[in-house]
């Protein structure tokens, strides 16, 4: 019993840290069709940001911040200098993302090496408490609060904002919103820099909850962000959100079970999603 | 007053990808009366009304609306200077609701603007009890009337609208004709319309788009005479 | 208007159909062993095997329009099924057809699952899911440690024929140049044409009546299996494998080959695999005198981002433009 409230609250905290992450991939999908492979590394830069930010102030506070004003900085620029180019074109898009991710990831070797650096947990929340036989770590629960709370957010900008409503529509059709008016290359950059902050955040919060970090940790943790939004639906946020923690919770009960399915578990999930749902489970129907 | 022409559209030609879909297209369109694009199944009618708005950007020609070139302009500030689309396939967004389908397209929520949300709900009152629900649920007609209400909600002064009678029932064809006709006296408006008897219901100037060129023009009045052209043109007359 | 356009066709009459320009090219290549060191030799082998890599990746990238991230996982099939049956086997010629063929077999199928399971959501779909089956990919061979050896690698024997590498060069020749006339007579087949078909405008392509999915999961087969064929000689000629053969960087090797040399006419392939590693290899020692060198791979994504922006055809493409100028000064006198 305990061993399953741990693993569910550990489950529930990744899961929610995989929605920081894919909520932008996912938006920036469903609006502009781009499948930015430079996202991952935006987390990456998110994590390495607010380490090192920490570690100099002392303040996790801080390092927050320093995540967030770095993944939206990284964000706008890849946007306004690369990708905005070939909006509407995409195998030039995926290509060149896929560059920035590779040049980013060189990058921060520069500075900090390829080697892993240590992340440590802000000091108030290094205990845990204790009820019973169960032991609930705080940071963990720290997590989901800051899941649930962007996510509440986000989904109140969506419902009730002009902006929200735009993006929203751009989802379904970018070409009449432009009809209307409306310049949607603004509204990407919006959502460029919104969901590259998201995915920074997500970076420096998961990165003490690793222990330690190091330049890869951004394609490995894109690429469970893919099968998020492939399983959730491109272009949800619901989707995304459920997506999340279903698969923060099923690779959770794996990982105590049997640590190297994990990832094949997931796979597995996609598989069966694809085969029944091909546009995932809140998806539109494919196009 | 002679009439204003509020439109002009000079030799446009248009790519999409390496298809050379629009290849010299001639347009006069005066200021207050209705003008009918008619023509085959992708004799490019719709592509006209695009590239007219931008989405597909004419490479050649020119188009003058309201005394300004306005080719080569992205489509949204091509709209901003008072030019409105209802798109062939409508166009609505389906995951929101009536409400916002208005909402998003207003410039300014004035009162100007409120009222005139107000006349047009007037004229479709079936939208009135559903301004709350998803657009989505609504049927194929009110799909219809929500993107020309939509479309009017900003005062434009030229109005596109394709094929609106597209998949109605007849009895909607004829709602969707009085309309118009209440439309006219606020908006200039381009009609791509198939449907002969609702193309000669309200139009009053025709255009014949053929093989992506503008090939016949005049007043509709001639044209439903004109049983020869109708044949060869609209395929009219021959049973299909 | 319903005429079907290739790849850059001024591409191909200058350069392409030169047959004598390809003869020659490969009778250099022919004598090469007999002027160069081990070094260069081992070295030319390895871009022979890479090679068709990359070319198969463009069957992909430049005649289908389809990203993978996956695209090792076919090389590493091929690469294992050479070192896990020879180190279980006798080396005879043999027992590596075999193992050869039983690694095509399984690409083709695997192929086949994925291309089914992606493409007919959308092409991205593609992108994203190849590089999730890779990365089970990476991990089952890590813990299959029994057989594999994981990251460490495994070593093999393979027959004595094989191991002279005089031999073995003109072997890897002979595959690059029979993979190349293969893909060259796929690409312009019929069939190749409706690839391009569908890369230039899918829609257009389902409306004219193709099954457009059909054609996507044949590319994707093809690739596979030449992938799957690269990793076997790969395997061969270098008597070891490890999991760096199955994973994303391998695939990212191809992509910046490719686009660097040029996508869509297969030359660019060969040309780009040759830039990268001899380049590749030239920036690491340079490294070793010059720190600033050790992140050459940044030059790399640079290059290859500036490319995808300002010369979407390559290197090829600008020699191209290049010789079209001389041409056409040499006209004007
Ligand atoms: N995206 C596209 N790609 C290629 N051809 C297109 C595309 N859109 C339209 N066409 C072609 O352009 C021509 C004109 O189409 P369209 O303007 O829709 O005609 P209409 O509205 O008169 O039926 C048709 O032959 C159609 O096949
Ligand atoms: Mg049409």
């Amino acid at each position: 019993m305990d061993i399953f409230v741990n693993l569910t609250i550990a489950g529930l905290s990744t899961g929610m840290m995989y929605y920081l992450l894919s909520s932008g991939l996912s938006l920036i999908y469903g609006l502009m069709g781009v499948l930015n492979f430079a996202h991952g590394s935006v987390f990456m830069y998110g994590a390495y940001a607010g380490v090192l930010v920490f570690g100099l102030t002392g303040s996790f506070t801080f390092g927050i911040i320093a995540a967030i004003v770095v993944g939206a900085i990284v964000g706008y620029t890849m946007e306004r200098l690369v990708i905005s180019r070939v909006y509407g074109q995409h195998l030039a898009q995926i290509l060149l993302t896929t560059g920035l991710m590779l040049v980013l990831n060189e990058l921060i070797k520069i500075p900090f090496g390829s080697n892993i650096l240590p992340a440590f947990q802000p000091e108030a929340l290094q205990s845990s408490w204790q009820i019973g036989e169960i032991v609930i770590v705080k940071y963990r629960i720290f997590l989901i609060i800051i899941g649930l709370v962007v996510a509440t957010i986000l989904n109140a900008v969506m419902a009730k904002t002009k902006l929200g409503m735009t993006v929203r529509a751009g989802v379904q059709n970018p070409e009449m919103v432009q009809v209307l008016g409306i310049n949607i290359k603004k509204v990407f950059s919006f959502v460029f820099i919104l969901g590259s902050a998201l995915s920074a955040l997500g970076g420096i919060l998961m990165a003490p909850a690793l222990g330690a970090i190091n330049p890869e940790i951004g394609l490995m943790y894109q690429m469970t962000g893919f099968m998020v939004v492939v399983i959730g639906g491109m272009g949800s946020l619901t989707g995304t959100l459920f997506s999340s923690l279903l698969v923060g919770l099923a690779s959770s009960y794996t990982a105590y079970v049997y640590p190297d399915a994990a990832t094949a578990v997931i796979v597995i999930v996609m598989i069966v999603v694809l085969l029944i749902k091909p546009s995932g489970l809140f998806g539109k129907g494919a196009e | 007053m002679p009439d204003k022409v509020i439109l002009k559209v000079k030799e446009m030609e248009t790519y999409i990808g390496q298809y050379h879909i629009l290849q010299g297209i001639n347009l006069e369109v005066h200021e207050g009366y209705v003008t009918v694009l008619i023509g085959r199944n992708g004799a490019g009618k719709t592509t006209t009304l695009r590239s007219i708005i931008g989405l597909t950007p004419p490479s050649k020609g020119s188009v003058e609306f309201n005394g300004e070139m306005i080719h080569g302009l992205p489509p949204y500030a091509i709209a901003r200077k008072g030019m409105a689309l209802v798109p062939e396939d409508q166009g609505i967004f389906s995951q929101l609701t009536v409400e916002e389908n208005f909402k998003i397209a207003m410039y300014k929520e004035d009162k100007q603007t409120l009222d005139r949300k107000d006349w047009i709900l007037d004229i479709f009152p079936d939208l009135k009890p559903k301004l709350k629900l998803k657009a989505g649920s609504l049927s194929g007609g009110q799909k219809q009337m929500l993107s020309i209400s939509r479309a009017l909600v900003n005062n434009s002064k030229l109005l596109l609208i394709d094929e609106p009678s597209k998949g109605l029932a007849p009895i909607m064809v004829e709602t969707l004709a009085n309309a118009i006709k209440q439309i006219k006296d606020h908006t200039t408006v381009v009609l791509v319309e198939q449907n002969f008897w609702l193309a000669s219901e309200v139009g009053e100037r025709y255009y014949i788009i053929d093989d992506g060129q503008t090939v016949q023009e005049g007043v509709m009045a001639d044209l439903i005479q004109d049983k020869v052209l109708q044949k060869r043109y609209l395929g009219i007359g021959t049973k299909e | 208007m319903q005429q079907i356009k290739t790849v850059a066709p001024s591409v191909r009459k200058s350069l392409m159909n030169n047959w004598m320009l390809q003869i020659i090219i490969v009778v250099i290549l022919a004598v090469i062993p007999f002027i160069t060191g081990r070094p260069t030799q081992n070295m030319l082998i390895l871009i022979f095997c890479m090679s068709v890599f990359a070319m198969s990746y463009d069957i992909l990238l430049g005649y289908t329009g389809v990203i993978s991230f996956g695209h090792a996982m076919f090389f590493g099939i091929g690469a294992y099924g050479i070192s896990i049956y020879l180190a279980n086997a006798k080396a005879t010629m043999g027992n590596i057809l075999l193992a050869t063929l039983i690694a095509l077999a399984v690409s083709m199928i695997i192929s086949v699952f994925i291309g089914f399971l992606s493409l007919r959501v959308k092409n991205t779909y593609y992108a994203m899911i190849t590089l999730a089956f890779a990365q089970v990919g990476v991990i089952l061979a890590e813990k299959a440690r029994h057989i594999t050896n994981g990251y460490d690698g495994m070593t093999f024997r393979v027959s004595s024929v094989l191991m002279n590498k005089m031999l073995f060069y003109y072997i890897a020749l002979g595959f690059l140049v029979l993979s190349f006339i293969f893909m060259w007579k796929f690409t312009t087949s019929p069939t190749g044409r409706v690839l391009v078909a569908i890369r230039e405008n899918e829609q257009r392509a389902k409306f004219i009546g193709f099954n457009t999915l059909r054609y996507k999961i044949i590319s994707t087969v093809v690739a596979g299996a030449m992938a799957s064929l690269a990793g076997s000689m790969y395997a061969i000629h270098m008597r070891f494998v490890s999991t760096s053969v199955l994973g994303v960087a391998k695939t990212i090797d191809a992509l910046l080959a490719t686009v660097i040399g040029g996508m869509g006419n297969l030359y660019g392939a060969i040309l780009g695999t040759g830039i990268v590693n001899f380049a590749g290899e030239y920036l690491s020692k340079l490294a070793k005198v010059h720190p600033i060198f050790e992140r050459w791979y940044i030059i790399f994504g640079l290059l290859y981002i500036l490319i995808v922006l300002f010369a979407p055809q390559g290197v090829i493409g600008l020699i191209k433009k290049i010789t079209n100028k001389i041409a056409a000064k040499s006209v004007k006198r």
